[in-house]
Protein backbone atom coordinates (compact mmCIF):
# COMPACT_ATOMS: atom_id res chain seq x y z
CA UNK A 1 0.00 0.00 0.00
CA UNK A 2 1.18 3.25 -1.12
CA UNK A 3 1.74 6.38 1.34
CA UNK A 4 -0.46 8.17 -0.94
CA UNK A 5 -3.17 5.82 0.51
CA UNK A 6 -2.66 6.47 4.20
CA UNK A 7 -2.91 9.90 4.36
CA UNK A 8 -5.95 10.21 2.11
CA UNK A 9 -8.14 8.82 4.77
CA UNK A 10 -11.45 10.49 3.50
CA UNK A 11 -10.67 8.95 0.01
CA UNK A 12 -9.85 5.13 1.73
CA UNK A 13 -13.64 5.21 4.28
CA UNK A 14 -15.37 5.82 0.60
CA UNK A 15 -13.70 2.98 -1.09
CA UNK A 16 -13.91 0.81 1.42
CA UNK A 17 -18.39 1.27 1.79
CA UNK A 18 -18.00 1.26 -1.84
CA UNK A 19 -16.35 -2.29 -1.82
CA UNK A 20 -18.17 -3.11 1.22
CA UNK A 21 -21.45 -2.40 -0.99
CA UNK A 22 -20.31 -4.27 -4.06
CA UNK A 23 -19.16 -7.07 -1.42
CA UNK A 24 -22.02 -7.26 0.54
CA UNK A 25 -23.91 -8.58 -2.79
CA UNK A 26 -21.68 -10.64 -3.62
CA UNK A 27 -21.10 -12.25 -0.28
CA UNK A 28 -25.30 -13.03 -0.36
CA UNK A 29 -24.89 -14.95 -3.62
CA UNK A 30 -21.88 -17.14 -2.07
CA UNK A 31 -23.80 -17.54 1.64
CA UNK A 32 -26.35 -20.36 0.05
CA UNK A 33 -23.56 -22.46 -0.38
CA UNK A 34 -21.47 -21.98 1.87
CA UNK A 35 -24.12 -22.35 4.62
CA UNK A 36 -24.95 -25.92 2.85
CA UNK A 37 -21.19 -27.12 3.38
CA UNK A 38 -21.22 -25.86 6.67
CA UNK A 39 -24.76 -27.67 7.89
CA UNK A 40 -24.25 -30.71 5.78
CA UNK A 41 -20.20 -31.10 5.76
CA UNK A 42 -18.55 -28.97 8.93
CA UNK A 43 -21.44 -29.57 11.67
CA UNK A 44 -21.56 -33.13 11.19
CA UNK A 45 -18.16 -33.43 10.81
CA UNK A 46 -17.69 -31.78 14.56
CA UNK A 47 -20.15 -34.04 15.49
CA UNK A 48 -18.49 -37.34 14.16
CA UNK A 49 -15.38 -36.43 15.96
CA UNK A 50 -17.44 -35.71 19.01
CA UNK A 51 -18.86 -38.86 18.48
CA UNK A 52 -15.35 -40.99 18.39
CA UNK A 53 -15.22 -40.42 21.78
CA UNK A 54 -18.45 -41.78 22.99
CA UNK A 55 -20.09 -44.91 22.63
CA UNK A 56 -23.04 -43.81 20.35
CA UNK A 57 -25.53 -46.49 19.75
CA UNK A 58 -27.50 -45.77 17.14
CA UNK A 59 -30.44 -43.33 17.65
CA UNK A 60 -29.32 -43.60 21.45
CA UNK A 61 -27.78 -41.69 24.06
CA UNK A 62 -24.36 -41.56 23.94
CA UNK A 63 -21.70 -42.08 26.97
CA UNK A 64 -18.26 -40.71 26.78
CA UNK A 65 -15.46 -42.91 26.60
CA UNK A 66 -12.66 -40.93 25.88
CA UNK A 67 -10.36 -42.71 23.74
CA UNK A 68 -12.03 -46.34 24.15
CA UNK A 69 -12.82 -46.49 21.17
CA UNK A 70 -9.30 -45.52 19.27
CA UNK A 71 -8.23 -48.31 21.86
CA UNK A 72 -10.36 -50.94 20.56
CA UNK A 73 -9.23 -50.82 17.39
CA UNK A 74 -5.33 -50.85 18.07
CA UNK A 75 -6.04 -53.67 19.85
CA UNK A 76 -8.20 -55.33 17.31
CA UNK A 77 -6.64 -57.74 14.86
CA UNK A 78 -9.14 -56.98 11.89
CA UNK A 79 -8.36 -53.72 11.93
CA UNK A 80 -4.57 -54.51 10.58
CA UNK A 81 -6.35 -56.38 8.06
CA UNK A 82 -8.51 -53.79 7.16
CA UNK A 83 -5.43 -51.64 7.11
CA UNK A 84 -3.50 -53.91 4.46
CA UNK A 85 -6.33 -54.18 2.40
CA UNK A 86 -6.86 -50.64 1.97
CA UNK A 87 -3.73 -50.52 1.32
CA UNK A 88 -3.44 -52.35 -1.44
CA UNK A 89 -6.77 -51.70 -2.97
CA UNK A 90 -5.19 -47.96 -3.21
CA UNK A 91 -3.14 -49.60 -6.12
CA UNK A 92 -6.57 -49.74 -8.12
CA UNK A 93 -6.41 -46.16 -8.76
CA UNK A 94 -2.65 -46.57 -10.71
CA UNK A 95 -4.65 -48.87 -12.58
CA UNK A 96 -7.06 -46.64 -13.32
CA UNK A 97 -4.52 -43.51 -14.41
CA UNK A 98 -2.68 -46.37 -16.39
CA UNK A 99 -5.93 -47.43 -18.08
CA UNK A 100 -6.96 -43.67 -18.76
CA UNK A 101 -3.78 -42.56 -20.14
CA UNK A 102 -3.39 -45.09 -22.49
CA UNK A 103 -6.75 -44.64 -23.47
CA UNK A 104 -6.53 -41.24 -23.62
CA UNK A 105 -3.17 -41.14 -26.07
CA UNK A 106 -4.90 -43.66 -28.02
CA UNK A 107 -8.09 -41.79 -28.40
CA UNK A 108 -5.63 -39.02 -29.91
CA UNK A 109 -4.56 -40.91 -32.51
CA UNK A 110 -7.95 -41.42 -34.03
CA UNK A 111 -9.18 -39.89 -37.01
CA UNK A 112 -12.25 -41.19 -37.13
CA UNK A 113 -15.32 -42.44 -34.60
CA UNK A 114 -13.66 -40.56 -31.39
CA UNK A 115 -17.17 -39.86 -30.47
CA UNK A 116 -18.00 -43.39 -30.52
CA UNK A 117 -15.27 -44.58 -29.24
CA UNK A 118 -15.33 -42.44 -25.83
CA UNK A 119 -19.16 -42.74 -25.50
CA UNK A 120 -18.41 -46.58 -25.49
CA UNK A 121 -15.24 -45.74 -22.51
CA UNK A 122 -18.05 -44.12 -20.35
CA UNK A 123 -20.90 -46.42 -20.57
CA UNK A 124 -18.91 -48.26 -17.56
CA UNK A 125 -18.79 -45.21 -15.27
CA UNK A 126 -22.51 -43.96 -16.07
CA UNK A 127 -24.18 -46.50 -14.36
CA UNK A 128 -24.63 -47.06 -10.75
CA UNK A 129 -21.54 -48.56 -9.23
CA UNK A 130 -23.59 -51.00 -6.73
CA UNK A 131 -25.22 -51.92 -10.74
CA UNK A 132 -21.84 -52.59 -11.97
CA UNK A 133 -21.06 -54.30 -9.05
CA UNK A 134 -24.02 -56.80 -9.38
CA UNK A 135 -23.51 -57.81 -13.47
CA UNK A 136 -19.81 -58.39 -12.00
CA UNK A 137 -20.60 -60.13 -9.02
CA UNK A 138 -22.59 -62.29 -12.15
CA UNK A 139 -20.26 -62.52 -14.51
CA UNK A 140 -17.92 -63.98 -12.11
CA UNK A 141 -19.66 -66.38 -10.28
CA UNK A 142 -17.71 -69.71 -10.05
CA UNK A 143 -20.37 -71.71 -10.86
CA UNK A 144 -22.28 -70.73 -13.82
CA UNK A 145 -20.95 -67.22 -14.21
CA UNK A 146 -19.89 -66.73 -17.65
CA UNK A 147 -16.33 -65.33 -17.10
CA UNK A 148 -15.38 -68.90 -15.64
CA UNK A 149 -17.56 -70.64 -17.96
CA UNK A 150 -15.93 -69.89 -21.24
CA UNK A 151 -12.49 -70.11 -19.47
CA UNK A 152 -13.32 -73.39 -18.08
CA UNK A 153 -14.40 -74.65 -21.72
CA UNK A 154 -11.43 -73.18 -23.72
CA UNK A 155 -8.98 -74.87 -21.46
CA UNK A 156 -7.44 -71.75 -20.39
CA UNK A 157 -8.60 -73.12 -16.60
CA UNK A 158 -8.75 -76.55 -15.75
CA UNK A 159 -11.54 -76.04 -13.18
CA UNK A 160 -13.14 -72.79 -11.84
CA UNK A 161 -12.03 -70.41 -9.43
CA UNK A 162 -13.92 -69.89 -5.97
CA UNK A 163 -12.90 -66.66 -5.55
CA UNK A 164 -14.67 -65.86 -3.01
CA UNK A 165 -13.27 -67.76 -0.34
CA UNK A 166 -9.19 -66.83 -1.04
CA UNK A 167 -8.37 -63.26 0.51
CA UNK A 168 -5.62 -62.39 -2.28
CA UNK A 169 -8.28 -63.54 -4.68
CA UNK A 170 -10.84 -61.88 -3.48
CA UNK A 171 -9.21 -58.74 -3.50
CA UNK A 172 -7.98 -59.23 -7.05
CA UNK A 173 -11.39 -59.00 -8.43
CA UNK A 174 -12.25 -56.13 -6.62
CA UNK A 175 -9.30 -53.64 -7.51
CA UNK A 176 -10.45 -55.76 -10.98
CA UNK A 177 -13.88 -54.75 -10.95
CA UNK A 178 -13.54 -51.33 -9.32
CA UNK A 179 -10.66 -50.25 -12.14
CA UNK A 180 -13.06 -51.44 -14.77
CA UNK A 181 -15.70 -49.19 -13.51
CA UNK A 182 -13.76 -46.13 -12.82
CA UNK A 183 -10.76 -45.73 -14.98
CA UNK A 184 -13.27 -43.39 -17.73
CA UNK A 185 -13.35 -40.90 -15.27
CA UNK A 186 -9.26 -40.05 -14.87
CA UNK A 187 -10.00 -40.77 -18.72
CA UNK A 188 -12.47 -37.42 -18.78
CA UNK A 189 -10.01 -35.43 -17.07
CA UNK A 190 -7.11 -36.71 -18.83
CA UNK A 191 -8.07 -36.48 -22.25
CA UNK A 192 -9.90 -33.21 -22.20
CA UNK A 193 -6.04 -31.52 -20.93
CA UNK A 194 -4.91 -33.35 -24.00
CA UNK A 195 -6.80 -31.74 -26.18
CA UNK A 196 -5.86 -28.42 -25.06
CA UNK A 197 -1.91 -28.81 -25.48
CA UNK A 198 -1.03 -26.30 -28.08
CA UNK A 199 0.00 -27.86 -31.59
CA UNK A 200 2.93 -25.31 -31.48
CA UNK A 201 4.86 -28.03 -28.43
CA UNK A 202 4.17 -30.89 -31.03
CA UNK A 203 5.68 -28.78 -34.06
CA UNK A 204 8.53 -27.63 -32.32
CA UNK A 205 9.12 -30.93 -31.15
CA UNK A 206 9.29 -32.28 -34.83
CA UNK A 207 11.42 -29.64 -35.85
CA UNK A 208 14.05 -30.32 -33.17
CA UNK A 209 13.92 -34.30 -34.50
CA UNK A 210 12.09 -35.31 -30.95
CA UNK A 211 10.82 -39.32 -31.65
CA UNK A 212 7.41 -39.99 -29.82
CA UNK A 213 9.29 -41.27 -26.44
CA UNK A 214 10.78 -38.08 -25.86
CA UNK A 215 8.05 -35.63 -27.47
CA UNK A 216 5.64 -37.70 -24.96
CA UNK A 217 8.13 -37.31 -21.92
CA UNK A 218 9.07 -33.71 -22.45
CA UNK A 219 6.02 -32.25 -24.16
CA UNK A 220 2.52 -34.08 -23.48
CA UNK A 221 3.40 -35.71 -19.62
CA UNK A 222 4.78 -32.19 -18.41
CA UNK A 223 1.70 -30.67 -20.02
CA UNK A 224 -0.35 -33.69 -18.53
CA UNK A 225 1.28 -32.96 -15.11
CA UNK A 226 -1.71 -31.13 -13.09
CA UNK A 227 -4.95 -33.39 -14.63
CA UNK A 228 -2.90 -36.42 -13.94
CA UNK A 229 -2.23 -35.06 -10.37
CA UNK A 230 -6.10 -33.42 -9.71
CA UNK A 231 -7.11 -36.79 -11.02
CA UNK A 232 -4.96 -39.30 -9.21
CA UNK A 233 -6.05 -37.22 -5.92
CA UNK A 234 -9.73 -37.12 -6.58
CA UNK A 235 -9.36 -40.81 -7.28
CA UNK A 236 -7.61 -42.01 -4.69
CA UNK A 237 -10.19 -40.09 -1.90
CA UNK A 238 -13.11 -41.66 -3.89
CA UNK A 239 -11.85 -45.15 -4.34
CA UNK A 240 -11.40 -45.30 -0.79
CA UNK A 241 -14.82 -44.30 0.43
CA UNK A 242 -17.00 -46.22 -1.98
CA UNK A 243 -18.01 -49.19 -0.48
CA UNK A 244 -20.89 -50.43 -2.96
CA UNK A 245 -19.03 -52.60 -5.30
CA UNK A 246 -16.86 -54.22 -2.52
CA UNK A 247 -19.88 -54.90 -0.01
CA UNK A 248 -21.61 -56.36 -3.11
CA UNK A 249 -18.65 -58.56 -4.89
CA UNK A 250 -17.61 -59.70 -1.13
CA UNK A 251 -19.53 -58.21 1.46
CA UNK A 252 -15.82 -57.73 3.04
CA UNK A 253 -15.16 -61.18 3.43
CA UNK A 254 -13.74 -63.56 3.32
CA UNK A 255 -13.06 -62.69 6.94
CA UNK A 256 -11.85 -59.39 7.34
CA UNK A 257 -9.93 -59.68 4.16
CA UNK A 258 -11.22 -57.42 1.57
CA UNK A 259 -12.84 -54.79 4.24
CA UNK A 260 -11.20 -52.07 3.64
CA UNK A 261 -11.77 -49.60 6.22
CA UNK A 262 -14.91 -47.74 4.24
CA UNK A 263 -16.49 -50.83 4.29
CA UNK A 264 -15.77 -51.74 8.20
CA UNK A 265 -16.77 -48.00 9.22
CA UNK A 266 -20.44 -49.08 7.52
CA UNK A 267 -20.08 -52.74 8.95
CA UNK A 268 -19.91 -50.96 12.62
CA UNK A 269 -22.32 -48.46 11.59
CA UNK A 270 -24.56 -50.14 9.91
CA UNK A 271 -24.78 -54.03 11.49
CA UNK A 272 -23.24 -53.41 14.54
CA UNK A 273 -25.09 -49.69 15.27
CA UNK A 274 -21.15 -48.89 16.85
CA UNK A 275 -21.20 -45.27 15.65
CA UNK A 276 -18.28 -44.17 17.72
CA UNK A 277 -16.24 -47.01 16.81
CA UNK A 278 -17.28 -46.37 13.03
CA UNK A 279 -16.42 -43.11 13.31
CA UNK A 280 -13.15 -43.58 14.96
CA UNK A 281 -12.28 -45.71 12.06
CA UNK A 282 -13.34 -42.93 9.71
CA UNK A 283 -10.66 -40.80 11.35
CA UNK A 284 -8.27 -43.34 10.61
CA UNK A 285 -9.59 -43.33 6.81
CA UNK A 286 -9.13 -39.05 6.92
CA UNK A 287 -5.97 -39.09 7.96
CA UNK A 288 -4.95 -41.08 5.78
CA UNK A 289 -6.21 -39.56 3.01
CA UNK A 290 -5.72 -36.02 4.03
CA UNK A 291 -2.46 -35.34 2.25
CA UNK A 292 -4.24 -35.85 -1.36
CA UNK A 293 -6.36 -33.39 -0.79
CA UNK A 294 -3.29 -30.62 -0.61
CA UNK A 295 -1.91 -31.87 -3.39
CA UNK A 296 -5.18 -31.89 -5.33
CA UNK A 297 -5.38 -28.09 -3.79
CA UNK A 298 -2.39 -27.21 -4.98
CA UNK A 299 -2.24 -28.79 -8.93
CA UNK A 300 -5.51 -27.55 -9.15
CA UNK A 301 -4.78 -23.68 -8.61
CA UNK A 302 -1.73 -24.25 -10.30
CA UNK A 303 -4.19 -25.60 -13.36
CA UNK A 304 -6.39 -22.44 -13.15
CA UNK A 305 -3.49 -20.12 -13.34
CA UNK A 306 -2.52 -21.89 -15.72
CA UNK A 307 -5.64 -21.39 -17.69
CA UNK A 308 -6.33 -17.87 -16.85
CA UNK A 309 -2.71 -16.44 -17.97
CA UNK B 1 16.87 -40.42 -38.47
CA UNK B 2 15.76 -41.51 -41.52
CA UNK B 3 12.92 -40.11 -42.77
CA UNK B 4 11.59 -43.61 -43.47
CA UNK B 5 12.42 -45.02 -39.63
CA UNK B 6 10.11 -41.94 -38.58
CA UNK B 7 7.37 -43.33 -40.47
CA UNK B 8 7.76 -46.90 -39.28
CA UNK B 9 7.65 -45.68 -36.04
CA UNK B 10 4.80 -43.56 -36.42
CA UNK B 11 2.90 -46.77 -38.31
CA UNK B 12 3.74 -49.10 -35.30
CA UNK B 13 2.45 -45.86 -32.99
CA UNK B 14 -1.03 -46.03 -34.84
CA UNK B 15 -1.23 -49.58 -34.58
CA UNK B 16 -0.82 -49.71 -31.24
CA UNK B 17 -3.51 -46.73 -30.42
CA UNK B 18 -6.08 -48.60 -32.75
CA UNK B 19 -5.06 -52.30 -30.60
CA UNK B 20 -5.46 -50.43 -27.83
CA UNK B 21 -8.78 -48.67 -28.24
CA UNK B 22 -10.43 -51.92 -29.98
CA UNK B 23 -9.27 -54.17 -27.12
CA UNK B 24 -10.68 -51.36 -24.58
CA UNK B 25 -13.95 -50.61 -26.32
CA UNK B 26 -14.83 -54.40 -26.20
CA UNK B 27 -13.41 -54.85 -22.39
CA UNK B 28 -16.29 -52.24 -21.90
CA UNK B 29 -19.12 -53.53 -24.62
CA UNK B 30 -18.72 -57.40 -24.19
CA UNK B 31 -19.98 -57.53 -20.49
CA UNK B 32 -22.50 -55.44 -21.00
CA UNK B 33 -23.83 -56.99 -23.82
CA UNK B 34 -23.83 -60.73 -21.66
CA UNK B 35 -25.69 -59.01 -19.52
CA UNK B 36 -27.98 -57.79 -21.80
CA UNK B 37 -28.33 -61.41 -23.26
CA UNK B 38 -28.69 -63.08 -20.17
CA UNK B 39 -31.98 -60.79 -19.18
CA UNK B 40 -33.70 -62.45 -21.74
CA UNK B 41 -32.97 -65.45 -20.86
CA UNK B 42 -35.48 -67.80 -19.28
CA UNK B 43 -34.24 -69.28 -15.94
CA UNK B 44 -33.21 -72.94 -17.16
CA UNK B 45 -30.58 -71.87 -19.77
CA UNK B 46 -27.67 -70.45 -16.81
CA UNK B 47 -27.43 -73.54 -15.71
CA UNK B 48 -26.27 -75.03 -19.57
CA UNK B 49 -23.05 -73.78 -21.27
CA UNK B 50 -22.45 -70.05 -21.52
CA UNK B 51 -23.86 -68.70 -24.76
CA UNK B 52 -24.37 -65.09 -26.03
CA UNK B 53 -27.24 -65.95 -27.98
CA UNK B 54 -30.15 -66.63 -25.57
CA UNK B 55 -31.98 -70.05 -27.24
CA UNK B 56 -35.43 -69.49 -26.44
CA UNK B 57 -35.72 -65.42 -26.09
CA UNK B 58 -38.30 -64.17 -23.17
CA UNK B 59 -39.46 -60.97 -22.10
CA UNK B 60 -40.12 -62.39 -18.77
CA UNK B 61 -37.31 -60.89 -16.49
CA UNK B 62 -37.98 -57.62 -17.37
CA UNK B 63 -41.71 -57.25 -17.27
CA UNK B 64 -41.54 -58.57 -13.71
CA UNK B 65 -38.29 -56.74 -13.42
CA UNK B 66 -40.36 -53.55 -13.72
CA UNK B 67 -43.02 -54.95 -11.85
CA UNK B 68 -40.93 -55.35 -8.49
CA UNK B 69 -38.89 -51.84 -9.67
CA UNK B 70 -41.72 -49.65 -10.45
CA UNK B 71 -42.07 -47.55 -6.99
CA UNK B 72 -38.54 -47.51 -6.27
CA UNK B 73 -37.73 -46.08 -9.85
CA UNK B 74 -40.23 -43.29 -9.12
CA UNK B 75 -38.48 -42.47 -5.70
CA UNK B 76 -35.14 -42.65 -7.82
CA UNK B 77 -36.67 -39.93 -9.83
CA UNK B 78 -37.93 -37.37 -7.28
CA UNK B 79 -34.71 -37.73 -5.77
CA UNK B 80 -32.35 -37.06 -8.25
CA UNK B 81 -35.02 -34.71 -9.90
CA UNK B 82 -34.94 -32.64 -6.59
CA UNK B 83 -31.38 -32.96 -6.04
CA UNK B 84 -31.09 -31.26 -9.19
CA UNK B 85 -33.23 -28.50 -8.63
CA UNK B 86 -32.16 -27.88 -5.21
CA UNK B 87 -28.33 -27.83 -6.40
CA UNK B 88 -28.63 -25.44 -8.99
CA UNK B 89 -30.64 -22.99 -6.86
CA UNK B 90 -28.28 -23.38 -4.25
CA UNK B 91 -24.99 -23.01 -6.63
CA UNK B 92 -25.62 -20.75 -9.84
CA UNK B 93 -25.56 -17.73 -7.26
CA UNK B 94 -22.48 -18.89 -5.63
CA UNK B 95 -20.38 -19.32 -9.00
CA UNK B 96 -21.61 -16.14 -10.46
CA UNK B 97 -20.43 -14.50 -8.13
CA UNK B 98 -17.03 -16.49 -7.77
CA UNK B 99 -16.50 -15.68 -11.67
CA UNK B 100 -17.65 -12.59 -12.16
CA UNK B 101 -17.34 -10.54 -8.82
CA UNK B 102 -14.31 -9.75 -6.73
CA UNK B 103 -14.71 -9.48 -3.04
CA UNK B 104 -12.67 -10.35 -0.37
CA UNK B 105 -12.23 -13.79 0.40
CA UNK B 106 -12.99 -15.04 -3.01
CA UNK B 107 -10.08 -17.10 -3.13
CA UNK B 108 -9.98 -18.92 0.16
CA UNK B 109 -13.77 -19.08 -0.29
CA UNK B 110 -13.81 -20.68 -3.71
CA UNK B 111 -11.24 -23.52 -2.29
CA UNK B 112 -13.54 -24.08 1.05
CA UNK B 113 -15.58 -24.86 -1.70
CA UNK B 114 -13.83 -27.02 -3.92
CA UNK B 115 -11.93 -28.83 -1.21
CA UNK B 116 -15.09 -30.31 -0.27
CA UNK B 117 -15.10 -31.74 -2.89
CA UNK B 118 -12.29 -33.88 -1.42
CA UNK B 119 -14.06 -34.92 1.72
CA UNK B 120 -14.66 -38.54 2.23
CA UNK B 121 -18.25 -38.24 2.23
CA UNK B 122 -18.48 -41.67 4.31
CA UNK B 123 -17.27 -39.52 6.99
CA UNK B 124 -20.65 -37.55 7.10
CA UNK B 125 -23.51 -40.26 6.38
CA UNK B 126 -22.99 -41.34 10.64
CA UNK B 127 -23.45 -38.64 11.92
CA UNK B 128 -26.04 -37.33 8.91
CA UNK B 129 -27.87 -40.47 10.17
CA UNK B 130 -28.18 -39.75 13.87
CA UNK B 131 -29.14 -35.94 13.00
CA UNK B 132 -31.73 -36.61 10.40
CA UNK B 133 -33.40 -38.99 13.10
CA UNK B 134 -33.81 -35.86 15.48
CA UNK B 135 -34.76 -33.51 12.87
CA UNK B 136 -37.17 -36.14 11.69
CA UNK B 137 -35.76 -36.25 8.29
CA UNK B 138 -35.00 -39.82 7.85
CA UNK B 139 -36.27 -42.16 6.18
CA UNK B 140 -38.01 -39.00 4.13
CA UNK B 141 -37.41 -37.82 0.22
CA UNK B 142 -36.41 -34.57 1.10
CA UNK B 143 -33.78 -35.77 3.63
CA UNK B 144 -31.66 -37.22 1.24
CA UNK B 145 -32.36 -34.59 -1.88
CA UNK B 146 -31.12 -32.21 1.25
CA UNK B 147 -27.72 -35.03 2.36
CA UNK B 148 -26.76 -35.44 -1.39
CA UNK B 149 -26.08 -31.70 -1.81
CA UNK B 150 -22.85 -31.96 0.33
CA UNK B 151 -22.08 -34.38 -2.94
CA UNK B 152 -23.33 -31.83 -5.64
CA UNK B 153 -22.70 -28.56 -4.63
CA UNK B 154 -19.03 -28.69 -4.75
CA UNK B 155 -18.40 -29.83 -8.23
CA UNK B 156 -21.50 -27.68 -9.77
CA UNK B 157 -19.45 -24.33 -8.66
CA UNK B 158 -16.36 -26.09 -10.30
CA UNK B 159 -17.89 -26.72 -13.13
CA UNK B 160 -20.44 -23.23 -13.46
CA UNK B 161 -17.71 -21.19 -12.86
CA UNK B 162 -15.91 -21.74 -15.63
CA UNK B 163 -19.07 -21.07 -17.33
CA UNK B 164 -19.77 -17.87 -16.16
CA UNK B 165 -16.18 -17.22 -16.53
CA UNK B 166 -16.02 -17.51 -20.11
CA UNK B 167 -18.60 -15.42 -20.89
CA UNK B 168 -17.46 -12.09 -22.24
CA UNK B 169 -16.93 -9.87 -19.81
CA UNK B 170 -19.01 -6.39 -21.18
CA UNK B 171 -22.06 -8.34 -21.85
CA UNK B 172 -24.00 -7.33 -18.82
CA UNK B 173 -22.83 -3.96 -18.73
CA UNK B 174 -24.34 -3.53 -22.41
CA UNK B 175 -27.59 -5.01 -21.02
CA UNK B 176 -27.65 -2.95 -18.24
CA UNK B 177 -27.47 0.16 -21.16
CA UNK B 178 -30.26 -1.05 -22.41
CA UNK B 179 -32.45 -1.18 -19.42
CA UNK B 180 -31.86 -4.12 -17.42
CA UNK B 181 -30.93 -3.77 -13.87
CA UNK B 182 -28.50 -6.11 -12.48
CA UNK B 183 -30.58 -8.75 -11.46
CA UNK B 184 -32.55 -8.80 -14.74
CA UNK B 185 -29.74 -8.82 -17.20
CA UNK B 186 -28.18 -11.63 -15.20
CA UNK B 187 -31.86 -13.88 -15.53
CA UNK B 188 -32.37 -12.54 -19.37
CA UNK B 189 -28.59 -12.93 -20.75
CA UNK B 190 -26.23 -14.65 -18.65
CA UNK B 191 -28.23 -17.49 -17.67
CA UNK B 192 -29.34 -18.39 -21.27
CA UNK B 193 -25.90 -18.18 -22.21
CA UNK B 194 -24.63 -20.60 -19.54
CA UNK B 195 -27.24 -22.76 -20.09
CA UNK B 196 -24.84 -25.56 -21.11
CA UNK B 197 -23.43 -25.55 -17.92
CA UNK B 198 -26.70 -25.38 -16.19
CA UNK B 199 -28.10 -28.49 -17.73
CA UNK B 200 -24.46 -30.15 -17.63
CA UNK B 201 -25.17 -29.58 -13.79
CA UNK B 202 -28.09 -30.33 -13.56
CA UNK B 203 -27.52 -33.76 -14.58
CA UNK B 204 -24.82 -34.59 -13.11
CA UNK B 205 -26.61 -33.25 -9.63
CA UNK B 206 -29.65 -36.30 -10.98
CA UNK B 207 -27.43 -38.82 -11.52
CA UNK B 208 -25.89 -38.40 -8.39
CA UNK B 209 -29.15 -39.03 -6.93
CA UNK B 210 -29.68 -41.73 -9.05
CA UNK B 211 -26.82 -44.18 -8.61
CA UNK B 212 -25.66 -43.71 -4.68
CA UNK B 213 -26.13 -46.28 -2.99
CA UNK B 214 -24.46 -45.00 0.66
CA UNK B 215 -26.54 -42.48 1.51
CA UNK B 216 -29.50 -43.97 -0.07
CA UNK B 217 -29.45 -47.26 1.78
CA UNK B 218 -28.22 -46.09 4.94
CA UNK B 219 -30.66 -43.00 5.13
CA UNK B 220 -33.89 -45.40 4.65
CA UNK B 221 -35.94 -48.22 5.77
CA UNK B 222 -37.30 -50.81 4.72
CA UNK B 223 -40.32 -49.29 4.56
CA UNK B 224 -39.50 -45.81 3.90
CA UNK B 225 -39.04 -44.33 0.31
CA UNK B 226 -36.38 -46.62 -1.21
CA UNK B 227 -34.88 -45.40 -4.23
CA UNK B 228 -33.81 -48.25 -7.08
CA UNK B 229 -30.45 -48.65 -6.39
CA UNK B 230 -30.38 -50.33 -2.93
CA UNK B 231 -32.49 -52.69 -3.71
CA UNK B 232 -30.30 -54.55 -5.59
CA UNK B 233 -28.18 -55.13 -2.83
CA UNK B 234 -27.61 -57.98 -0.65
CA UNK B 235 -29.61 -60.09 -3.64
CA UNK B 236 -26.06 -61.77 -4.03
CA UNK B 237 -24.25 -61.21 -0.68
CA UNK B 238 -26.82 -61.69 1.65
CA UNK B 239 -26.89 -64.99 1.46
CA UNK B 240 -30.34 -65.75 2.07
CA UNK B 241 -29.96 -69.11 0.93
CA UNK B 242 -32.50 -68.45 -2.04
CA UNK B 243 -31.47 -69.48 -5.39
CA UNK B 244 -31.11 -65.88 -7.43
CA UNK B 245 -32.63 -65.23 -10.60
CA UNK B 246 -30.16 -64.15 -11.98
CA UNK B 247 -32.22 -63.05 -15.62
CA UNK B 248 -34.29 -60.80 -13.29
CA UNK B 249 -31.46 -59.40 -11.12
CA UNK B 250 -29.56 -58.93 -14.24
CA UNK B 251 -33.02 -57.22 -16.30
CA UNK B 252 -32.99 -55.01 -12.96
CA UNK B 253 -29.72 -53.57 -13.15
CA UNK B 254 -29.85 -53.04 -16.90
CA UNK B 255 -33.15 -51.06 -15.89
CA UNK B 256 -31.64 -48.90 -13.24
CA UNK B 257 -28.55 -48.46 -15.45
CA UNK B 258 -29.51 -47.44 -18.97
CA UNK B 259 -31.32 -44.32 -17.69
CA UNK B 260 -28.24 -42.66 -16.31
CA UNK B 261 -26.82 -43.61 -19.37
CA UNK B 262 -28.48 -42.14 -21.88
CA UNK B 263 -28.53 -39.27 -20.01
CA UNK B 264 -24.70 -39.02 -19.51
CA UNK B 265 -24.50 -39.71 -23.33
CA UNK B 266 -26.97 -36.86 -24.42
CA UNK B 267 -25.17 -34.43 -21.98
CA UNK B 268 -21.47 -35.62 -22.91
CA UNK B 269 -20.34 -32.96 -25.08
CA UNK B 270 -20.69 -30.47 -21.75
CA UNK B 271 -19.38 -32.31 -19.83
CA UNK B 272 -16.56 -32.95 -21.36
CA UNK B 273 -15.59 -29.04 -21.99
CA UNK B 274 -16.44 -28.76 -17.72
CA UNK B 275 -13.88 -30.99 -17.51
CA UNK B 276 -10.82 -29.38 -18.75
CA UNK B 277 -8.57 -28.95 -15.72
Amino acid sequence: MSTRDLFDVGGRTERYRTVLSENWFAYLLIMPVLLFLVVLMWLPFMQGIYMSFNEWPFGGDPTWVGLANYEFLLNWEPFYTSLKATVIFSLTTLFQLVVALAAALAVRELRRGKSFVSAAFLLSYTMPPLVIGTIWAYLLEPDFGPVFGYLTQWNVLEETIYWGSSGSMSLAVVIFVTTWTFWPFMFLIISASLESIPEELYESARMYGANPLQTFLRVTLPQLKSAILVALSIRIIWNMTKISQVLQLTNGGPGYDTSILAVLLYQFAYERGQMGVSYAIGIVLLLMTLGFVFVFIREFERASEGAGA
Amino acid sequence: MSATGYDATAVTLKTAAYGVVAFLVLANLIPLLFILSVSFMPPSEFFTDPHLVPYEPTLEAWSTGFEDLRENLLNSFLIGAGTALLALTITIPGAYAFARKEFYGKTAGFYAIISAMMFPYILLVIPIMDLWTALGLYNTVFGMILAYQVFVTPFSIWILRDFFENLPTDIEEAAQVYGCTQFTAFLRVILPLAAPGIVAVGFLAFLTGWNDFLFANLLTTGTGPVPAVPVLYGTIGGGSGERVYWGKLMAETLIIGIPPTIIYLAARSHLESAFNV
